[in-house]
């Protein structure tokens, strides 16, 4: 439920809101191997800006490059408009939490989230009252005396995240910051950040290789790989919008097959013509097109547009993952009703189900779940049989 | 309980008695009023008291700590950099030689780590031409350089432990790199630095072998001191100083763990006050400690005199007694000042070793810048024909030179007397006290017709070798563990002397020691004769005058005499130690003043009376108080009809005084156990025995027909296959050594095998990365979620 009123459009990180961290043309290569290759990026104010990518795609370096920790071989970062290549780390507006928190180990919870006031050299009352105030954010008032080593991973995380706030930085950085919870504490905390995220205003920028954790918080979704940004936009964008095969495999399941588009409105793949909503390309054009497994229903083989046969049936819970090959390509399929492995089935595609993408340096290279089966061998042993579908 | 449980429990409690039984035993000792370890005679803080006013051994301790807490600082700091600077490292193979080449000279043997520091020392100190002393600096370098490895050893596990982003985020917070070091990074690894510390402190604290070779004139550490205590006996306050040791140690302990992380979480405030109070006192004490050498170190011009001599054979003024050291100083400085008007600082710096050998090695490194050394007779011998030591003076005018030399027994005033290129003679050595070997017996054990043969003064060497009497007091007899002495007494039962015997004579010698050995001859002792003739462990053995005389005082039944051979002669071995300047003395004016101070009439006595071995001097001997003290003659005191004291008003007894008034003297008519040595009519003889019965210089003598290393030769022969292992020990070892390589080479073997197996199955890189991908999970629910944002949509 709680995914669902996250990802109301209310990301209203809007249009009109201020720039305040602009990455231009930024570059930045280790012992001569490309890390970032000439990103833009503009984060605005008030904005919960998820960096996502999976690892060693550059997204950690484009933090630490905001944070001051890397200075960027060619470019400039702008903060608030102002360029800050030169201004070193402890100098500049923003905070950091950080993947293992790094708490320091040798202070407590009150010297841990007090350390950057002391360092002002602010008087103790009022260093007591900001202290108190983020405890009391973070829910871990009566916790001031107590080791940080003893504490568990949930309330690890709520110091650091109290430490990096309590300087009321404009931007707040978090580099993977909820990798090291188990799966139930990672939502809650997920719930938690973006609530205090809503209320204090400030500026998130959140790196992350969970693909769900950045749909489910952010408004604007960054997603990157090979030192390139791939696509920017809102959660929902990226997932029924994919800018390439990379950005469609990497959000959730799909199947991205080679494609022609015949003519705007239709396009040819599987050796069969279908109905889409997409337009604007040059006749006979070859393109990527993918379809999410769940957008795909099961018709018996006579009403089908395409025919296969299944080759393994997984019980997943919510529906069943079916793999069927078509045409020698394996196709993943989502569906409430069972069918048997072996058994030939149609299936049925929808107009707007069928989401048409550019060429790119991705094509071929995901979308073909061939492998699929054989890594998950041990989980396909379900024989149960049911029909139905999802939509 | 269960079975289990007890036989656990059975086990922790041997592990604790075998761990901790020495230590208490240690410390049972130091409380024991008596100086003998055989005898109990009630709780003392006698040696407490003792070690306290035994100012060497407490500058011993006092240099022991200097340089540990020096050295430790020092190390832990220099570790800490380099431990950092290892963790900092990128390349890995770069990182991985660095660590190797650090931890090396822990696994060297210290003994390669001592000479090889040496070497470079005095090979430094020759190249940069200065008088290369070694001493204190040299010790510490020394000490700094064996503590790194273990500080990094220590430290570096904590700078990988420490989160890496850990500096990051105290910049984060505004700590500039600086701030970010001494703030942050220096606090988390802070456990490990304070292990590293606590660990190059203690081995600071008992190194031996390494100081030894590093050390020169006037540095002796406490280690030093001890070993070289060897040639007389480990005085009982140093089970004092062991035990005060140990339970600083046992505090630093707890203090430590105390203050451990671990322990500091649960830890109530009163004892965190505690333990915060006690490392403050700690480090109190410290800087107290350097303050006072720092301020000792400053002052007046200071002029240094380095004496070598052994162990425990001064008068040091422990037990109230004299100070000899202390007293030449008081006494040179006012001597200076009153014939040159200016104030000087006399540091005399005393320093001490175990054997002849040792003092040898010393010298011949070129370590040393002593200024006096005491070596025995043979060894000065060497010395001399090596150019090791120089002249006191010409023989014609040595008096004005030593002016106490006049007092110098008339029977030894040739000795260590040579001539130099033109033919005059002049004297090496000043003669400080010269000792003779005799037996020594416990009457109780003997049987009365061998008492009877001892007390006729017609048994001779017999005793320890003849048949009969090695079957008769099988078990019972003690031998020296030391060659020269040994062969000495068995080549004198044979009828040889050691200075011209032939190699047939010297074979017959080691024949007949081989018949002596166990079970024949109880243990081959040299400080544990103390232990075992007080305690009457064992009947008989031969060993030097003056030590005998101190088991005696703890032994009632012990007696002792000079054995006689079949022709009623006197023979055994003798040996004189001779105060000598090394060819190395910066000092020889100071030197001299030194060796005549040594020979005042007090300082004589207070020695002579300290060492318990005999003085050549004729002021000693005659000095009524000294004559007193061993138990020569004593005055004639009033005695009551019950033959008690008779007191004075001040509760002393009251001498019987004659007619001019002066207090009568009575000579004990049967001599008493001290006049049976010291004037037995052996001892005037003693001055033109020398040249017969002290051994010479094996190796340059005349007439000797072997050297120092046959009789080494022929004393390991004895040895190994007495008292050292026998095959199966080295079996053992074998099978234990051959174990471990062939347990090596078959993991070696199979890992080589598991590796071939999984490396060529590994996944290639395409796949690692799908895998990855479906790490991130439950997507299954997210998308559950954009469907049904689609469905609101349409």
């Amino acid at each position: 439920m709680n995914e669902k009123k996250i990802l109301e459009p209310e990301g209203v990180a809007s249009c009109e809101a201020k720039k305040i961290v602009e990455l231009i043309d930024v570059a930045k290569s280790f012992d001569g191997e490309i890390v970032l290759d000439h990103i833009n990026l503009v984060v605005k104010e008030k904005e919960f800006m998820t960096l996502l990518g999976p690892s060693g795609c550059g997204k950690s370096t484009t933090l630490n490059i905001i944070a001051g920790f890397v200075t960027p071989d060619t470019g400039d970062v702008l903060f608030d408009n102002v360029k800050i290549n030169d201004v070193p780390a402890n100098k500049r507006h923003v905070n950091t939490v950080f993947q293992k928190y790094a708490l320091f180990p040798h202070l407590n919870v009150y010297e841990n989230i007090a350390f950057a006031l002391r360092l002002k050299k602010m008087s103790e009352e009022e260093i007591y009252e900001r202290v108190e105030e983020m405890l009391a954010m973070v829910n871990l008032r009566g916790f001031e005396k107590r080791d940080v080593n003893l504490l568990s991973g949930g309330q690890q995380q709520r110091v650091a995240i109290a430490r990096a706030l309590i300087n009321r930085p404009k931007v707040l950085l978090l580099d993977e910051p909820l990798a090291a919870l188990d799966l139930k504490l990672r939502k809650d905390m997920q719930n938690e950040l973006k609530n205090m995220q809503r209320k204090t205003g400030i500026t998130f920028i959140y790196v992350t290789h969970d693909q769900e954790e950045a749909l489910s918080m952010s408004d604007t979704v960054v997603v990157m790989a090979n030192g390139k940004i791939q696509q920017i936009g809102t959660p929902t964008d990226i997932y029924n919008e994919p800018e390439n095969a990379f950005v469609a495999d990497f959000i959730g399941e799909s199947n991205i097959i080679d494609g022609v588009m015949l003519d705007d409105y239709k396009a040819k793949f599987s050796g069969h013509e279908f109905e889409c909503l997409d337009k604007g390309f040059s006749k006979n054009e070859p393109v990527d097109v993918v379809i999410r497994p769940e957008d795909v229903d099961v018709v018996p083989v006579d009403k089908g547009m395409l025919v296969g046969e299944v080759t393994s049936v997984t019980f997943k819970g919510v529906h069943y993952e079916i793999i069927v090959d078509i045409d020698n390509f394996k196709w993943m399929i989502q569906s409430t009703d069972y069918v048997a492995p072996n058994q030939k089935i149609g299936i049925y595609i929808e107009p707007d189900a069928i989401h048409v993408m550019k060429k790119s340096e991705f094509s071929n290279m995901f979308g073909d779940y061939s492998s699929f089966s054989d890594e998950l061998e041990h989980l396909s042993d379900t024989n149960e049989e049911e029909n139905g579908e999802d939509e | 309980m269960n079975k289990k449980n007890i036989a656990s429990n059975i086990y922790t409690i041997l592990v604790f008695v075998f761990l901790y039984l020495p230590i208490l035993v240690l410390i049972l000792y130091s409380f024991n009023a008596s100086d003998s370890t055989s005898v109990l005679k009630g709780f003392s803080f006698k040696w407490y008291k003792e070690l306290f006013t035994d100012s060497a051994t407490l500058n011993a301790l006092k240099n022991t700590l200097v340089l540990a807490i020096l050295s430790s600082v020092i190390s832990t700091i220099i570790g800490t950099a380099a431990a950092y600077g290892i963790s900092k490292m990128q390349n890995k193979y770069l990182k991985n030689v660095t660590m190797s080449v650090t931890q090396i000279p822990m696994i060297n043997p210290e003994i390669v780590t001592g000479i090889s520091m040496m070497l470079l020392f005095v090979f430094v100190g020759s190249i940069v031409g200065s008088a290369s002393r070694l001493g204190f600096g040299t010790v510490l370098i020394a000490h700094i350089t064996f503590n790194l490895p273990y500080v990094i050893l220590l430290v570096l596990p904590k700078f990988k432990e420490m989160d890496k982003n850990l500096p990051k985020a105290a910049q984060d917070l505004g700590c500039t790199p600086l701030q970010s070091f001494f703030k942050v990074e220096l606090p988390a690894i802070m456990p490990g630095i304070v292990a590293g510390f606590i660990m190059a402190f203690t081995l600071s604290l008992d190194d031996f072998v390494i100081s030894y070779f590093t050390t020169g004139s006037g540095f002796e550490t406490l280690p030093i001191r001890i070993y070289s205590m060897t040639k007389k006996r480990v005085t009982p306050d140093m089970y004092a100083l062991s035990t005060l040791i140990f339970v600083s140690i046992l505090v630093l302990l707890l203090i430590s763990n105390l203050t451990s992380d671990k322990n500091r979480k649960e830890m109530s405030k009163k004892a965190k006050t505690i333990a915060k109070v006690s490392v403050g006192s700690v480090f109190g004490i410290i800087a107290i400690i350097t303050v006072i050498v720092l301020a000792m170190s400053a002052g007046t011009k200071t002029v240094k005199l380095n004496v070598y001599n052994w162990g425990e054979y001064i008068s040091d003024g422990g037990e109230g007694s004299y100070n000899t050291n202390l007293e030449f100083e008081k006494y040179y400085e006012d001597w200076w000042y009153e014939t040159k008007g200016e104030r000087i600082d006399v540091q005399v710096n005393y320093t001490t070793y175990a054997s002849n050998e040792d003092l040898y090695a010393k010298i011949k490194s070129g370590a040393g810048g002593y200024d006096v050394i005491i070596p025995s007779d043979y060894m000065l011998e060497k010395l001399y024909k090596e150019g090791e030591i120089q002249p006191l003076g010409k023989v014609d005018k040595i008096t004005e030179a030593i002016p106490n030399i006049q007092y110098l027994n008339e029977q030894f005033k040739q000795m260590f007397v040579y001539p130099n290129e033109d033919g005059e003679l002049e004297l090496h050595g000043a003669m400080y006290t010269y000792g003779v070997i005799g037996i020594v017996y416990n009457a109780d054990k003997l049987a009365p017709e061998d008492l009877d043969k001892i007390e006729k003064g017609e048994m001779g060497w017999e005793i320890l070798y003849e048949q009969e009497y090695m079957e008769k007091y099988k078990g019972q007899i003690l031998q020296f563990n030391n060659a020269r002495d040994a062969f000495g007494t068995a080549m004198y039962y044979l009828g040889y002397n050691v200075n011209t015997a032939t190699k047939e004579q010297w074979q017959e010698a080691y024949e007949l020691l081989q018949k002596q050995k166990p079970p024949i001859v109880q243990s081959y002792v040299m400080d544990e004769i103390y232990n075992k003739m007080e305690s009457g462990e064992a009947a008989l053995a031969a060993y030097y005058a003056g030590d005998c005389l101190a088991m005696m005082e703890n032994n009632e039944s012990l007696g002792f005499f000079y054995p006689k051979n079949s022709q009623g002669v006197y023979e055994t071995n003798i040996f004189a130690d001779a105060m000598c300047i090394p060819k190395a003395s910066q000092n020889k004016e100071l030197a001299l003043a030194y060796i005549n101070f040594m020979l005042s009439e007090e300082a004589a006595v207070a020695n002579a009376e300290y060492i318990y071995y005999s003085s050549p001097y004729t002021h000693v001997k005659d000095n009524l108080d000294y004559q007193i003290y061993m138990g020569y003659c004593d005055y004639d005191y009033e005695l009551d009809e019950n033959g008690e004291y008779v007191l004075d008003e001040n509760g002393e007894p009251i001498i019987k005084l004659d007619e001019n008034g002066e207090p009568i003297i009575v000579y004990f008519e049967d001599g008493g156990d001290y006049s049976t040595i010291y004037y037995s009519e052996f001892e005037n003889k003693l001055g033109s025995m020398f040249d017969t019965y002290a051994y010479k210089d094996l190796d340059t003598a005349e007439g000797a027909n072997i050297t120092t290393q046959d009789l080494n030769g022929y004393w390991e022969g004895l040895k190994v296959d007495s008292g050292s292992f026998d095959g199966t020990i080295y079996i053992v070892c074998g099978v234990i050594l051959a174990g471990i390589v062939a347990f090596a080479i078959y993991s070696i073997v199979i890992n080589r095998k598991r590796r071939k197996l999984y490396w060529s199955n590994s996944p290639s890189e395409s796949t690692q990365k799908t895998v990855e991908k479906d790490d991130s999970m439950s997507e299954t629910v997210m998308i559950a979620a954009v469907k049904a944002e689609n469905k609101k949509k349409d």
